[in-house]
């Protein structure tokens, strides 16, 4: 039988194997390997270095902040691919237009910028 | 390649939603370069007039006849400009409520009053789009400034949980209709609702499951919008923990911008269906929402979160005129009330042209009213009771007639009309909506309608008692007066008593108002 | 080629998993994750049917369907944040103090 799925056989076959793989390995270690443990073998290793305090740590909100803002002014962006694309064909009138879209970034983008959102340091 | 013919002319429309852009841009971008000590009183003002020349803008291009813009994205017809007139009603009464309400508070930012005009610029242009993505975008924009005003306040566990309640659920619909959308994009092969109407009514023959699936989705996420039962779990928290003016913007704007888009959908994209079906829909949502909304609200004690729970009924009588809409046989030996039967047209046309003016009627009404009524609840409450949750006791109401008979007259008129008792504004929109249910023969419905509505005068008038028949309680707060919320209560006031009397002008409008384009 | 109804199902899964987390999940991120999930369902399905329809309605439309998601994703997680410094949890069943 030939569904449309077919030529995708190969794929699901290796995805398997990869996944079984995946469980056999530290199943194998664990259960063959020789365990010895002493104390500084158990401690975290965090580079060589002496580990201090425990790993989740709250972030400051600014990173919040940072984090939202990147992702509307980036995800704005979408509206610039097709209309670079198309930029010859769209002719004034598309450039206008993304003139008066760009306005309306900047307007945000002054807003943000002078409340101090931006400011990493302070 | 060819370029779409978009000239100049296209953007006539957008006038109103540019001017209300334009004035939040100002706003916003002359806050940060205030001080934080600088006076703010010039922000609400600003407010206000855009709403003003916003309002003026929409009023004239209501006698531009209906047409298609932007290639049909979007359309220009009286509906849609009465809409926006309603919208800069609702606005600049809002905006003035916030005076003294951001002041109690040490919240006064020109963000604030950018949020509101942003959000009804949103709704304006809901009102106008005319092609489902149009129309996401702009539920969108008004959405997501509303989550953010309710938000707003950041001292007290309120306004936090609230902004949270209704973003989940806010976001959840939006997302419901987006994938009804995508539904009947995928049965119609067009968003725009006007090339709809063929493709649906040969997709019901191939593909009836995708189109009924795809509607009753579109149909889900809109009653989330205009809080119908059984989508209106949100409402009561979201109205009780939002600032209160923001409460006010909400019910009236939000509700009437969700109404106009849903209408325009389902009158456009509805040609192509069996009529049945939305007639079947919106009724039964009408006759949930009526009697659930009216029921909630008698045992409220909270002034707020009654009338919460009353904006939910009166989205109960509004779905009745919706559901008029979709009547295809009108009971002919039913037209005893209707006065329009004498303009001609078949009669059909004219039941549908009616119930358009009754639903626009309606939220005209409602916005002067609830607007008001918020406003005064706004007047009387004190941030400290906030999260006592005694800031909307009625026994504030208490005595108030003692001590601010002026205010306590305007509540009078505000409940009377919200009740739909005579001689109010209240009383006329909601006789019109039921003069034109009746003239299709939606008889039962009607009756429901009425009943309820009668029950509902017993919660509405037990705030008239509390404030006329009920000593000041001892120890009772001093009365601020501000200028803003005295201005918008004279408004709010003058214009529910006098448009219950004498329609005037108004009258004029709407009679022009109930063409929809492309009906 | 992968059938149209292929995508159209896995999309419908999707949205329906989506639903169902908003509906049942108690932590506020993960609501808010599930949220996003039917956006990009109602997305998948707009694509798949524009191959259908061989029309670029649909991948215009998912453009701005994902510019409105990026906005409500700023919107949502401020005030998820919000939610959170004023209680100190995330847990939707904690954020319930308004008497019903």
């Amino acid at each position: 039988m030939i569904t449309p799925l077919a030529p995708y056989l190969p794929l699901a076959v290796v995805l398997l194997l990869a996944g079984l793989m995946a469980m056999a390995i530290p199943q194998l270690t664990t259960r063959l390997g020789p365990k010895r443990p002493s104390a500084i073998k158990s401690s975290p290793f965090e580079a060589g270095s002496e580990s201090s305090g425990p790993a989740r740590q709250r972030f400051a909100v600014k990173f919040y902040v940072v984090a939202l803002l990147f992702i509307v002014f980036d995800v704005e962006a979408v509206f610039l691919y097709p209309w670079a694309v198309n930029f010859q064909a769209l002719g004034w009138f598309g450039y206008v237009e993304m003139l008066v879209f760009a306005a309306t970034l900047i307007v945000g983008l002054i807003y943000v910028w002078k409340k101090g959102a931006l400011d990493w340091e302070s | 390649m060819t370029l779409p013919n978009i000239t100049l002319a296209d953007f006539l429309p957008l006038l109103p939603a540019l001017i209300m852009v334009v004035g939040a841009s100002i706003l916003l971008l002359s806050e940060v370069f205030l001080s934080s000590s600088a006076s703010r009183g010039y922000q609400a003002v600003l407010t206000v007039a855009t709403a003003v020349a916003s309002g003026l803008t929409a009023l004239g291009l209501m006698f531009e006849p209906p047409h298609a813009v932007f290639l049909g994205y979007g359309v220009l017809d009286p509906f849609s400009s009465f809409l926006t007139l309603v919208v800069c009603v609702g606005l600049a009464l809002a905006a003035l409520a916030s005076v003294s309400f951001l002041r109690k508070r040490g919240a006064e930012r020109g963000e604030f009053y950018a949020l509101m005009l942003f959000a009804s610029a949103g709704m304006s242009l809901l009102a106008m789009s005319a092609e489902f993505i149009t129309l996401f975008v702009n539920l969108e924009v008004l959405s997501v400034a509303t989550y953010a005003l309710t938000a707003y306040l950041r001292r007290g566990t309120r306004p936090s949980e609230a902004g949270f309640k209704y973003f989940i659920l806010g976001a959840f619909s939006s997302a419901v209709l987006l994938y009804g959308t995508a539904l009947l994009y995928g049965a119609t092969g067009t968003t725009k609702l006007a090339d709809m109407a063929g493709p649906l009514s040969q997709a019901l023959a191939t593909a009836p499951a995708l189109v009924y699936t795809g509607a009753i989705l579109v149909a889900a996420g809109f009653a989330f919008k205009v809080a119908a039962v059984p989508f209106h779990m949100w409402t009561p928290d979201v109205y009780e923990g939002a600032p209160t003016p923001v409460t006010a913007l909400m019910s009236a704007g939000v509700k009437a911008a969700a109404f106009a888009a849903m209408v325009r959908v389902f009158l456009t994209v509805g040609k192509g269906m069996d009529p049945h079906m939305p007639l079947a829909l919106f009724s039964t949502l009408a006759l949930l929402t009526m009697v659930v909304g009216n029921l909630l609200a008698i045992p409220q004690r909270n002034v707020k979160r009654m009338l919460a729970y009353s904006s939910i009924a009166h989205a109960g009588y509004l779905l009745l005129g919706v559901a008029a809409l979709f009547v295809t046989a009108p009971g002919e030996h039913f037209r005893i009330l209707g006065a329009s039967a004498l303009t001609g047209g078949t009669p059909l046309d004219v039941a549908r042209s009616d119930a358009l003016r009754g639903i626009l009627y309606y939220l005209l009404a409602y916005t002067f009213s609830a607007v008001g009524a918020f406003a005064l609840v706004s007047a009387l409450e004190r941030r400290e009771d906030e999260d006592k949750g005694t800031a909307w006791d009625l026994e504030r109401f208490s005595g108030l007639a003692q001590r601010r008979p002026g205010w306590a007259f305007a509540m009078t008129a505000f409940m009377l009309s919200l009740g739909g008792i005579p001689p109010t504004i209240g009383f006329m929109s909601k006789l019109l909506i039921f003069q034109s249910a009746i003239d299709v023969g939606l008889v039962g419905l009607t009756i429901v309608a009425v009943l309820s509505s009668a029950a509902g005068v017993y919660y509405y008038l037990r705030v008239v008692v509390y404030m006329f028949m009920r000593p000041v309680p001892e120890g009772a707060q001093t009365l601020e007066r501000s200028w803003g919320t005295e201005v918008a209560l004279v408004i709010s006031t003058v214009a529910v008593v006098l448009l219950g009397i004498i329609p005037g002008r108004v009258s004029e409008w709407l009679a022009h108002a109930g063409t929809l384009f492309g009906q | 080629m992968v059938p149209i109804t292929y995508y159209l199902l896995l999309a419908a899964a999707l949205f329906c998993m989506g639903m169902f987390g908003v509906l049942v999940r108690t932590n506020a991120l993960v609501v808010f994750m599930c949220v996003e999930l039917m956006l990009n369902a109602a997305n998948l399905t707009f694509l798949a049917f524009a191959r259908m329809h061989g029309d670029g309605i649909g991948h215009v439309s998912a453009f701005f369907v994902i510019a409105v998601a990026a906005a409500e994703a700023a919107i949502g997680l401020a005030i998820v944040i919000a939610v959170f410094r004023s209680r100190g949890t995330v847990n939707v069943d904690d954020i319930r103090t308004m008497k019903h």
